[in-house]
């Protein structure tokens, strides 16, 4: 664990982190980052914004319309949206997994990268939060999933998974947003001293009227302690319940005890080639070089690779439970998946999730950060596959060969979908340039046990 | 109408506006209730009237009931007291109601002048120019006026004699466009009779059917469909288990052969050929009964064009199988041949074969009674379109027949209609006939007027409005009675005021000859109320003529390089006049699951040498004509066989008709449905669609059978385990009251799929046209599935009607997050639309697949709208829907137990599906009781009995099915 930057990245040259960093030159990192920012941003924010307008318009025509302007059909009656929703749940479970699990686990390299995953994960449960309503039928009375007080005590069913989908996601989009808020108020409030006018009043907000006190401090790393605590489970839960929403089913190829884990696994995994997705270009336009190094990109590929390894795991024990258990319902749907008329998304996927990932087995791919970045995409692109293989895939071969059908999704679902990607991107990139995005406070507290880590290299050394 | 009528009629009427209004979905909520100024002691808002009349839709004359909902008819049901219909209804008949309420049926009465155009104009002026052209061809000269319409009940028939008369002509054609010539044609050489033969298949044990679609569309469908079902009724005789044995001699495997034990794929055309051979076989054999009277060696000079071997070779069969069909028939102790209906020679060896073997009067059988209706035979109708072309005629009045879809065009009909100084079209929704038509005259529809009808000796029926008109049409019986009180001032010209007097005229006959003591006042009001008289048919004593028999016949023979095209008609558009109708063009052909089109259906192996694939748009090239359409890929046709079916390919018909396939009759030669044709694949392709993905079942327990052998002994084939105690958190649900539940026989079922179209009446489901099908959306709660057996295992086809299960422990149940779907205290799966979110989560979890999502808020184009059923919820756009048992006749039977009008005793709830079903097979009932026909079917048949998909997934349905039985193949 006490190894240098330098020792572990002798290669990397000029991009690795320079030996001494003050507290005034962390803070100048990230103040710069706060700037106003230029045209091109905002150009930028422009398009994004584009894609979600585009977004909204087809999702306003399909509530016009009805559900029928979508690909949707017996018997895929979930495709594409549902895929999209675990999608982006699974996106955003590692910013509480940095944040807490690493956190508790007192991982050094979380430091620099955990505000942007947790960011991320905000705004991916913003966005997975909108497809359960986008998917519904009747998305007006999408509240009714509440158990709010009502004239006819009406109540939702809490035998239904998708109850428990609705509180799990809720929880842990109050749990994340806490969070972020949280560990964003120190920071806010080195923004709004060096900020004046309404930027100052509005890093006032979230500064909490932050003054440093050393009371303040202890009350601080105290509720952070104790949210990093709480949220813990929810890593685990969140995943698990939307899992359920499958495995409580009895279809062949979504009713399996597997399910928790192996969503949980892919979430993580799913996360972090996001996060890696993300800050590969924010290091390289923000000019992060000096935050971000090698290290902490090396350190989530190191994680992507052993949940990649885990997914691979739970690919070939379902394959397995299948041929196992002898039922010819489930031989059969994965038989089909990967056979079938689907068949090439499977493998696909598998070369996406299980096969490309093995390259971070090396160092010098885990270094190089445009070979990372194309494989963090090929994630991206297999997790999307597979969630979509899971959901759609199995719904097409289900009890009755009669009703098999094949899916295709329609520009309707398509342009939600891109406009879902616009929505995120949007929120990241406003949040990248407003907020601090890089934890001050955090980088500072290892910059004085990364000066000692040096120290005993140099030590050793000589 | 009289003025009673005509008062009652006014009050319907203001009670369906109310009505119509108040669906939701179909105009803006009413918003203000406006109550019955002087109430109608016959409508009680609320509660259905009925109704007896006769179906119209194909001769078979199905007796019905109409239900009438504040003034207008939501649905159409078996008549129980009807002696052919028994109770039931297929497709055709349940759908007749989107032929009254048909869109583009004409509104008004319309002229077309010189540029083709045609414009409405009023009933008056179009009398005015009618009567005016009818006086100047009856000046004219003698017999230049021509009826052209349907064969007509004897008071219809007798008021177009009367018009005709008056206009100083004779010239009448009843025409039928699949007309059953050949039948009497045979029974007058064989018999010396001219009435066509009724048939009891259930007194038969042995039945071979040589091109006799019998369960589809010939002569009586739904008679045979019930008479097919005891048939093939497992039962002991003589200590074993047995059920009746049945043949199928045809090219193509259609519903008919695929319930049959065995089909004999045999050349197109070589069915009568193959039926003489037969008979040849039987006299060859010894086989000819002593007590039939025949002297073997006439059938054997009769037959002697036929030797089983030739004619083996010539049908593609074995002459093994020929000898064995002769000594099955003969030695059973009672059997039955039947023969297409366009097949002289078929008809002729099946009659005879039938008398051979001594089954004359026990299963075919001539009634002793006048034959009402005449249908011109062929060369009448040729002679009339012949007199057209030579400009004979002067006035054409067409009605209701649409002979330029239904006639070849060599014959010529519609340069023919070009040479008539003044046509006139009389009917429902304007047909490519319309097209040639000066005049246009919207006429009412079967449903809407007064009228009788003898569908065979014996048999007279009556029809009354059982509806307001929808439009603004005249009955045809009183715009032809009106015709001649205007024209001419003889009273003799015309006897009645109007049609219903005639009517009452025609039955005053009908009492003296049937009840001469009771008053007529109640004779006529208990035959009304009944829908007919029903007598007790004297079956006529009859045997052969061997005088009239004739020259022995000589077995046409087809070149061996060409393919014969066999033509047959659609077993829901019959012969094209279906295809007006959404439900028909969308419920799936039974046999091949396609919609909303026809096909060319052709063998693989010859579809590869030829380099035709499914979907291919192929030329068939005959003698007579060209057409093209997509070909379809079936290896259940002879592999020297294309067939297509018939009804689709209109230019004109309606929107629902027009633009879908193409009509075979113009490649047809005249007066026959087989010929030799050509194929050639063009580069064109086109989608053919159907609801059902797959014909393999993968071995799954969705359709299971049973083999005759297996059933003698007792072993059940696909052993269910006894359900593992399972572990539930729950309390097991507790029926207070009532468990419902359905027994499905599938061994009666044909799959004729009655019960969809019933259930689409019933049950406001909307059609979603040839894109919805094809996007898998069709909403339809009640489907045949239909798969194909592994090769030479089990019976030929497997099906099976699929509806909600009602599972005790129902997989939709729990997954809904906001209760829609949710257990009620009668076992059944409910589900609320109202507080449905469309998550869609319930369809996902539904192993059987038979929940169904409504992707947009249906529409039913003014005014099908009026057919809708004002028990049941019409559904938005957004939730889902699913089969309820026909919940709103559960609740109706249920409140009149409460009110105490009515004991809700067993079989007081009969759900559309099992209404409708001519074969019997379903059976509703409650669970609770133990003594219900539903239980006791259970348990006759308890050897039979499971659940599908059961075994595997514990969601215990509520409905059990009865295992098909079938025999061992070359068991016989």
């Amino acid at each position: 664990m006490a190894r240098t930057p330098e020792a572990a990245y002798p290669v990397a040259g000029r991009e690795q982190l320079p030996v001494e960093v003050t507290y005034a030159e962390v803070d100048q990192e990230a103040l710069r980052l706060l700037q106003p920012p230029g045209r091109i941003y905002w150009y930028g924010v422009a398009f994004l914004a584009a894609l979600v307008v585009a977004g909204a318009a087809a999702w306003i025509r399909q509530i016009y319309t009805g559900l029928g302007v979508t690909g949707l059909q017996m018997p895929e009656m979930w495709a594409t949206y549902i895929t999209n929703f675990v999608f982006w749940v699974g996106i955003a479970h590692c910013g509480t997994l940095i944040s807490a699990i690493l956190y508790l686990f007192r991982s050094r390299w979380r430091t620099a990268v955990y505000r942007a995953a947790e960011a991320m994960t905000v705004f991916g449960v913003f966005t997975a939060g909108l497809f359960p309503v986008i998917h519904l039928g009747r998305p007006w009375f999408f509240y009714w999933l509440a158990p709010y007080p009502n004239e006819r005590w009406l109540q939702p069913n809490f035998r239904s998974p998708l109850v428990w989908d609705f509180f799990a996601v809720s929880t842990y989009l109050t749990v994340s947003i806490l969070f972020l808020l949280m560990g964003m108020v120190p920071d806010a409030a080195v923004a709004r001293e060096a900020s004046t006018g309404w930027r100052r009043k509005f890093y006032a907000i979230f500064s909490l009227g932050w003054q440093g006190t050393e009371e303040q401090w202890r009350h601080f790393s105290m509720v952070y302690l104790l949210l990093a605590g709480l949220a813990t489970p929810l890593v685990l839960s969140v995943h698990s319940v939307v899992s359920w929403d499958f495995a409580m089913s009895q279809l062949p190829g979504w009713h399996s005890t597997i399910f928790p884990p192996y969503f949980v696994a892919g979430a993580i995994f799913s996360g972090l080639a996001m996060v890696i997705t993300l800050l590969i270009p924010m290091r390289r336009w923000l000019k992060l070089e000096r935050v971000l190094t090698l290290w902490h990109f090396d350190n989530l590929a190191k994680v992507v690779l052993l949940t990649s390894i885990i997914v691979t795991y739970a690919y070939i024990v379902e394959a397995f439970m299948a041929w196992y258990s002898g039922d010819p319902f489930e031989k059969t749907t994965f038989y089909m998946r990967a056979f079938g008329p689907y068949g090439h998304l499977f493998w696909l996927m598998v070369l996406c999730n299980c096969i490309i990932p093995l390259f971070l087995f090396s160092p010098r791919i885990r270094t190089n950060l445009p070979l990372l970045f194309i494989i963090s995409i090929c994630v991206n692109i297999g997790m999307w596959l597979e969630r979509f293989v899971i959901i759609a895939v199995s719904l097409s071969t289900n009890f009755m060969p009669s009703q098999w059908q094949l899916y295709r999704p329609s520009l309707t679902e398509i342009t939600i979908t891109v406009g879902s990607f616009g929505w995120f991107l949007m929120w990241f990139t406003l949040f990248s340039r407003h907020l601090p995005v890089i934890s001050m406070t955090e980088v500072k507290e290892g910059v004085v046990w990364l000066k000692k880590a040096i120290r005993q290299e140099q030590a050793k050394a000589a | 109408m009289d003025q009673k009528v005509s008062r009652r009629s006014f009050l319907k009427l203001a009670a369906a506006t109310g009505a119509a209004a108040a669906i939701p979905g179909c105009q803006p909520a009413a918003r203000h209730l406006v109550p019955y100024v002087v109430p109608d002691e016959n409508v009680t808002p609320g509660l259905p009237t009925f109704y007896a009349t006769t179906c119209a839709e194909c001769p078979a004359g199905c007796g019905m009931i109409a239900r009438n909902r504040e003034g207008r008819v939501i649905k159409l049901e078996g008549n129980p007291l009807d002696p052919i219909g028994g109770g039931s209804l297929c497709a055709r008949g349940q759908a007749a109601l989107q032929g009254l309420y048909n869109p583009d049926r004409l509104a008004a009465p319309r002229t077309r002048s010189g540029d083709g155009r045609s414009s409405p104009i009023s009933w008056q002026s179009a009398m005015a120019q009618l009567i005016s052209q009818l006086k100047a061809a009856a000046s004219a000269g003698k017999d230049r006026v021509l009826f052209f319409g349907p064969p007509q009940g004897p008071t219809l028939r007798k008021i177009t004699e009367a018009w005709l008369k008056a206009y100083n002509s004779q010239r009448l054609v009843a025409y039928e466009p699949i007309s059953y010539q050949a039948i009497t044609e045979a029974a007058q050489r064989c018999f010396g009779r001219s009435d066509k033969p009724v048939y009891q298949l259930d007194a038969a044990e042995v039945l071979v059917s040589f091109g006799a679609d019998f369960l589809e569309t010939w002569l009586s469908p739904v008679e045979y469909t019930r008479q097919y079902a005891s048939f093939r009724a497992p039962r002991k005789t003589d200590g074993k288990t047995t059920m009746g044995f049945a043949v199928y001699v045809g090219p193509r495997l259609n519903l008919t052969a695929a319930n049959c034990d065995q089909w004999l794929s045999v050349r197109p055309g070589t069915e009568g050929a193959v039926a003489m051979a037969v008979l040849n076989a039987v006299v060859e054999q010894g086989l000819v009964r002593p007590e039939s009277g025949l002297d073997p060696n006439v059938l054997r000079q009769l037959t002697a064009n036929f030797g089983p071997d030739a004619i083996a070779q010539q049908a593609g069969i074995s002459a093994e199988a020929i000898r064995k069909i002769a000594k099955q028939l003969a030695q059973a102790k009672s059997a039955v041949a039947l023969a297409g209906a366009d097949d002289e020679v078929g008809q002729m060896a099946a009659m005879l074969l039938n008398a051979a073997t001594g089954n004359l009067g026990v299963t075919m059988k001539f009634i002793d009674a006048p034959e009402l209706t005449r249908v011109s035979t062929w060369s009448e109708v040729t002679d009339a379109v012949k007199a057209m072309r030579e400009g004979a005629i002067d006035v054409l009045f067409v009605s209701q027949v649409n002979p330029v879809f239904t006639i070849p065009p060599e014959v010529g009909v519609a340069e023919a209609l070009k040479r008539v100084k003044f046509v006139v079209w009389a009917g429902g929704v304007p047909d490519e006939t319309a097209e040639f038509a000066h005049l246009l005259l919207p006429i009412d529809h079967p449903l809407e007027a007064w009228d009788d009808v003898s569908p065979r000796p014996g048999v007279m029926r009556l029809r009354q409005p059982v509806t307001r008109r929808v439009f603004d049409s005249r009955a045809l019986g009183d715009l032809l009675l009106d015709c001649i009180a205007q024209s001419s001032p003889t009273p003799s010209a015309a006897p009645w005021k109007n049609s219903l007097e005639a009517l009452k005229a025609t039955w005053r006959d009908v009492q003296n000859q049937v009840a001469p003591a009771v008053p007529f006042d109640q004779f006529w009001t208990k035959a009304l109320s009944e829908g007919g008289v029903y007598v007790e048919p004297k079956v006529a004593s009859v045997t052969v003529n061997v005088s009239t028999l004739g020259e022995p016949p000589k077995p046409q023979v087809l070149a061996d390089d060409s393919f014969a095209l066999t033509c047959f008609p659609h077993i829901f558009l019959y012969d094209g006049r279906g295809a007006d109708k959404p439900w028909l063009q969308e419920i799936p052909e039974p046999v091949s699951q396609i919609v909303w089109d026809n096909w060319l259906e052709i063998h693989p192996e010859t579809a590869k040498r030829l380099d035709i694939d499914e979907g291919r748009v192929v030329e068939v090239v005959t003698k007579s004509g060209r057409i093209a359409l997509a070909a379809h890929l079936s290896s259940r046709i002879h592999p020297q066989a294309v067939a297509i079916p018939i009804g689709q390919g209109h230019t004109a018909y309606g929107r629902y008709a027009v633009g879908r396939g193409a009509n075979p009759w113009q490649a047809l030669p005249a007066g026959r449905f087989v010929t030799a044709a050509q194929l050639r694949p063009t580069q064109e392709r086109y989608q053919l669609v159907s609801p059902l993905s797959g014909g393999d079942m993968m071995g799954r327990p969705i359709v299971e059978t049973i083999s005759l052998e297996q059933l003698e002994r007792g072993i059940v084939p696909q052993e269910e385990e006894p359900y593992p105690e399972p572990y539930n958190m729950f309390e097991p649900y507790q029926y207070p009251k009532h468990q419902w539940g359905m027994t499905i026989d599938l061994n009666a079922c044909t799959g004729c799929s009655a019960c969809v179209a019933a259930c689409y009446a019933e049950n406001n489901i909307p059609f979603v046209g040839k894109e919805g099908v094809a996007h898998s959306r069709i909403m339809s709660w009640i489907r045949i599935e239909r798969y194909w057996p592994e090769e030479g295992k089990g019976p030929l086809m497997l099906k099976m009607p699929m509806l909600c299960q009602q599972c005790g422990q129902a997989p939709c149940e729990p997954v809904c997050p906001v209760f829609a779907a949710y257990h009620t205290e009668e076992g059944l799966n409910g589900q609320i639309y109202n507080r449905c979110i469309g998550t869609r989560y319930c369809s996902n979890n539904c192993p059987y697949k038979v929940r169904r999502f409504n992707w947009f808020a249906p529409s039913w184009p003014h005014p099908l709208q009026l057919q809708l059923n004002p028990d049941v919820t019409v559904r938005g756009a957004g939730v889902m829907e699913k089969c309820t048992f026909c919940i709103q006749r559960i609740r109706f039977a249920e409140m009149q137990d409460l009110t105490g009008q009515q004991r809700l005793t067993d079989g007081a709830i009969v759900p559309a599906c099992a209404q409708s079903c001519p074969a019997k097979a379903i059976t509703f009932g409650d669970i609770k009781d133990e003594n219900s026909a539903m239980m006791r079917r259970r348990k006759e048949h308890a050897l039979r009995n499971y659940r599908a998909l059961d075994q595997y997934l514990n969601t215990q349905p509520a409905i059990v099915y009865l295992r098909s039985i079938y025999r061992e193949r070359g068991e016989g």
